[in-house]
């Protein structure tokens, strides 16, 4: 397992338990990865709070936010299997909040027809992980902390193993494995303003696609409504939805609270794409905030819910905005959040287009389509995380242990050395800056033609500079050099989002063109997918996979914008009055 | 905010070499953070500064660094609390160096890999039935973003390098989660007394001041902890017994008596840890703490709150009180939970009986 996030860690588990042997092999620390972030909460259709939930309304509210570009099978897979992830991720210790008589309270969030979210106040990601390490732990799997994998090794078609590096003192390793799960999560670091931690540079998916495996999706990067705004040092953390499930909403410099307008019936809890266009606008508008974002109110909770509910966004902003967010709003602005797009994978097993090569989560593609609600990673983890760990131990029942290449190493090892010889005169870091600058003029949430193709060219001129960069210092613990790999990853994926999105000569869920304000059905047929053709990003379509007619009609309503949505949630389900 | 710039002494060395502060200036940016400051220097001095960090919201605990002699996280230190003030900014030094920043935590993730985990009954009902008031307390503990802050200010594990005695706080936190989860069925006290050592802290607090997580460590976790443990080990019935024989280790188990004749019962025979059924109201369980000279018993009655056992006592009793000796305590297993039920059970089928 490449990754130790809530998809790695759980596909290890899985895979354990069949008795396959298994190593986990992370960047960081374990415990660390992405999925700690997660505030929120995770999806699925308990139907605790509203009785009328259930796994069909799940589905459509997914396909629907994913404006049906999404793989209908993972969609279905997933909405009807994640109420048993998450009862099953309570027996390894995790403990969600409670309802009053003691099952799985739910809360809000966008696009979700009833409330559905499992939650721990705004820490969910944390139980998340924290249950599944120790289930790691329990089991004693073995884990190796700190160790980057660059390439995948191939014996023929063949994925065979992996090799790269320990960040701690340098030293050269591979694996051999006779399945790779590919869990490393997203790309947001290719972008300036992000969410994301440093790890987030798609080296999983740059390592599938130099190997041959095929990228789906990849103009769909996902902006989160709101991310902090000031001071510049905090620029794009996240503030959570569950800020706008629990009741917040947002205002302009107006005070004016214009969600109203843009979608009176879900207001702040439309989807992800539509809330951050709305901010979007308005700040293009000229009724921004200060530092060009929009305002999200919660004073109206009343101090007490939101330290019990939101306790981590309190202390976030108290501490690094200097805002008690109980007596004033919060500032915020839209942030890069997450890749729907990544390795093209079939549905039931998490399989790649590689013998041997499996990938789960947002290292995956599929499930989220041209937008991914809030909470359906979570859930998205577990359900396909679990999927890929059985189908890969079920895989490495059949066939043997590859050959190394010997060649492959050495060439990698030539390509991981480079950066350490003193010819080099690039800085890695600030062509590491220069990247998400270029990406976040050219290929950010407002697209044009004109833009993407300048940010095309600004991509290709640091491809030819990266080659140049020289790192300073050993090997030892040289986070220099370890950047100077990542930048590779990061470049190859920027050049598929760029070339996918000047493609996709349309508007649809997080793609927004202003060239193309409208949808065009033909392209709502397609999937645009980037693969490695002799070292060279290219491209290619396939169509979305077709919906069996008894699911399909449950879409009859549908025309190519997202329906009215079903009926909405009971008066009391709207969690707005403040509990006392 | 002044323009002035901020004077970093940042540490730089390894293992291998003695290494010492290295003077960094970085422009002033409002709302700065340390970590953006050594962001800033690894960008444009020294790309090759070693430092972890991750998500920069202080949710994942990896920037854990010592900023001007505290330990702290490095995201969550704003530079303009120090003024004009150098802010010299080190490794926890209680881990071994490894580079700059950067520290050996794996004895941590070593220490973790002792403790039992979360062990549900094996007919426990999935999905779960838990009340929100027993669940609350749990909440706590399971904040801890593992950032080791606690365990490198914690003098055990810091001045006197023990830590072979002591697992440190963020373990005390984790075992307490564990053992206060509602539905976890396993006993870590004899953990605790032994290698995880609970006794080694003497409660001077500095874990629970540097918690970014405001985890009350010593008063929520480690003070119950080290009741529990007490209650489970170092019960009275041991040192009474101890304080009997001086020179024994073990409990005494010896001091037998051939107790007065009760008509009801016939004659028995009490050794100091039996555990026995009292005839007084409730019919309490109890268990021996002493034989008194006079023939009578010293005696600590079972008052279960929930799964929780407190002994109360001593209190004397005539063995003309007592109606059932169940032998002595660890054959009956009282700290089994199954065997304990089995007991109150009985307790209460005899009771309405």
């Amino acid at each position: 397992m490449i990754g130790a996030g809530g998809a790695g860690m759980r596909a290890a588990i899985e895979a354990s338990a069949a008795g396959a042997r298994v190593a986990v092999v992370c960047k960081s620390l374990l415990g660390k990865a992405h999925t700690v972030m997660a505030e929120g909460g995770i999806a699925a259709a308990l139907a605790n709070v509203d009785p009328d939930d259930n796994w069909q309304v799940h589905f459509q509210d997914t396909m629907r936010g994913g404006q049906l570009i999404n793989n209908w099978r993972m969609a279905e897979l997933h909405a009807r299997e994640s109420p048993e992830r998450v009862y099953e991720l309570e027996t390894y210790g995790a403990i969600f909040d409670r309802t009053p008589d003691g099952r799985i309270l739910q809360r809000a969030f966008g696009a979700h027809t009833y409330r559905r979210l499992c939650h721990v106040g705004d820490r969910t990601g944390l139980e998340m992980i924290r249950s599944l390490q120790d289930r790691i732990v329990h089991l004693g799997i073995e884990v190796h902390m700190e160790v980057t994998l660059t390439r995948l090794l191939k014996d023929g078609d063949r994925v065979i193993g992996a090799f790269g590096y320990n960040r701690v003192d340098g030293r050269f390793v591979a694996f051999k494995a006779k399945a790779v799960v590919m869990a490393t999560g997203g790309w947001g670091r290719i972008y300036k303003v992000t969410s994301n931690s440093w790890e987030g540079t798609g080296d999983g998916v740059g390592m599938g696609f130099d190997a041959g495996a095929e990228v789906l999706d990849p103009e769909m990067v996902q902006f989160h409504p709101t991310g902090m705004v000031w001071p510049p040092g905090v620029r794009g953390i996240l503030v959570t939805e569950a800020v706008r499930g629990e009741g917040g909403y947002l205002t302009n410099s107006e005070g004016h609270r214009f969600m109203l307008e843009v979608d009176p019936k879900k207001k702040e809890l439309s989807s992800r794409d539509v809330v951050a266009r709305a901010i979007y606008k308005e700040v293009q508008a000229g009724r921004g905030t200060e530092h060009g974002g929009a305002n999200l109110d919660v004073r109206h909770l009343g101090a007490e819910k939101i330290k019990k509910k939101l306790p981590s966004m309190y202390e976030q902003f108290l501490k690094l905005a200097d805002v008690d967010i109980t007596k004033d709003p919060m500032e915020i602005a839209p942030t890069i959040h997450y890749a729907m797009g990544g390795l093209r994978v079939e549905a039931e097993t998490g399989a790649t287009t590689l013998a041997g090569l499996y990938a789960a989560g947002e290292a995956a593609a599929g499930l989220h389509g041209a937008n991914r609600l809030g909470g359906n990673s979570l859930s998205d983890l577990l359900v396909f995380g679990r999927r890929a760990g059985a189908a890969a131990s079920s895989y490495v029942r059949e066939v043997g242990l590859g050959k190394i290449d010997e060649r492959q190493v050495a060439e990698e090892q030539q390509i991981l050395l480079l950066p350490l010889s003193p010819d080099g005169t690039e800085n890695t870091y600030l062509l590491q800056q220069q990247l998400q600058q270029a990406m976040q003029d050219g290929a950010g949430l407002a697209r044009e033609e004109k833009l993407l193709k300048t940010c095309l060219d600004r991509i290709l001129e640091l491809r030819q500079r990266s080659a140049r960069i020289h790192v300073p210092g050993s090997r030892k613990y040289n986070p220099g050099w370890h950047t100077a790999r990542d930048l590779r990853f990061m470049l190859t994926i920027a050049e598929a989002i760029v070339r996918a999105a000047i493609e996709r000569r349309e508007s649809r869920g997080a793609h927004w063109r202003l060239d193309y304000l409208e949808k065009d059905p033909a392209l709502g047929r397609v999937n645009f997918i980037a693969y490695n053709d002799g070292g060279q990003v290219k491209l290619k379509t396939r169509p979305v996979p077709e919906m069996p007619p008894e699911l399909a009609k449950l879409f009859a309503d549908t025309t190519s914008t997202p329906p009215a949505s079903p009926p909405p949630a009971p008066s009391p389900s709207k969690p707005q009055q403040v509990r006392t | 905010m002044s323009s002035a710039p901020i004077v970093l002494q940042i540490f730089r060395g390894d293992a291998d070499s003695t290494g010492g502060e290295q003077r960094f200036e970085v422009p002033a940016v409002e709302g700065m953070v340390v970590l953006d400051a050594v962001h800033y220097v690894q960008a444009n001095f020294a790309n090759d500064l070693a430092c972890r960090w991750n998500c920069k919201a202080a949710k994942c605990g990896s920037c854990s660094a010592e900023i001007n002699g505290r330990p702290r996280l490095m995201c969550k230190t704003r530079v303009d609390e120090f003024a004009d003030q150098e802010i010299h900014v080190g490794p926890m030094r209680t881990f071994p160096l490894i580079k700059d920043l950067v520290t050996d935590v794996s004895w941590n993730y070593e220490v973790n890999k002792e403790i039992p985990g979360f062990t549900p009954a094996a007919n426990e009902p999935v999905p779960y039935r838990m009340l929100p008031e027993d669940t609350e307390r749990v909440y706590e503990y399971r904040k801890c973003i593992e950032c080791f802050l606690c365990q490198d200010v914690c003098h055990v594990l810091r001045n006197h390098d023990d830590k072979s005695a002591y697992y440190g706080p963020r373990y005390m936190v984790r075992i307490a989660a564990l053992e206060m989860h509602p539905l976890d069925t396993r006993k870590r006290t004899g953990l605790l007394h032994g290698k995880a050592g609970v006794g080694m802290c003497n409660i001077t607090k500095c874990c629970q001041e540097v918690c970014p997580e405001h985890i009350k460590i010593t008063d929520n976790a480690i003070i119950p902890l080290k009741e529990r443990m007490a209650t489970d080990v170092y019960d009275p019935v041991v040192r009474i017994a101890r304080k009997l024989n001086p020179f024994s280790g073990a409990p005494a188990t010896t001091d037998l008596v051939e107790a007065e004749a009760s008509q009801a019962t016939g004659p028995q025979r009490f050794a100091v840890r039996d555990v026995v059924r009292l005839k007084t109201r409730g019919r309490r369980l109890a268990r021996v703490g002493s034989v008194l000279p006079d023939g009578k018993l010293e005696v600590w009655v079972l008052h279960m709150n929930g799964k929780v056992q407190h002994w109360d006592g001593p209190k004397v009793v005539r063995t003309s009180d007592i109606t059932n000796n169940y032998g002595p305590l660890d054959e009956v297993g009282i700290g089994s939970k199954l065997v304990e039920q089995y007991i109150t059970q009985d307790h209460a089928a005899e009771h309405h009986g």
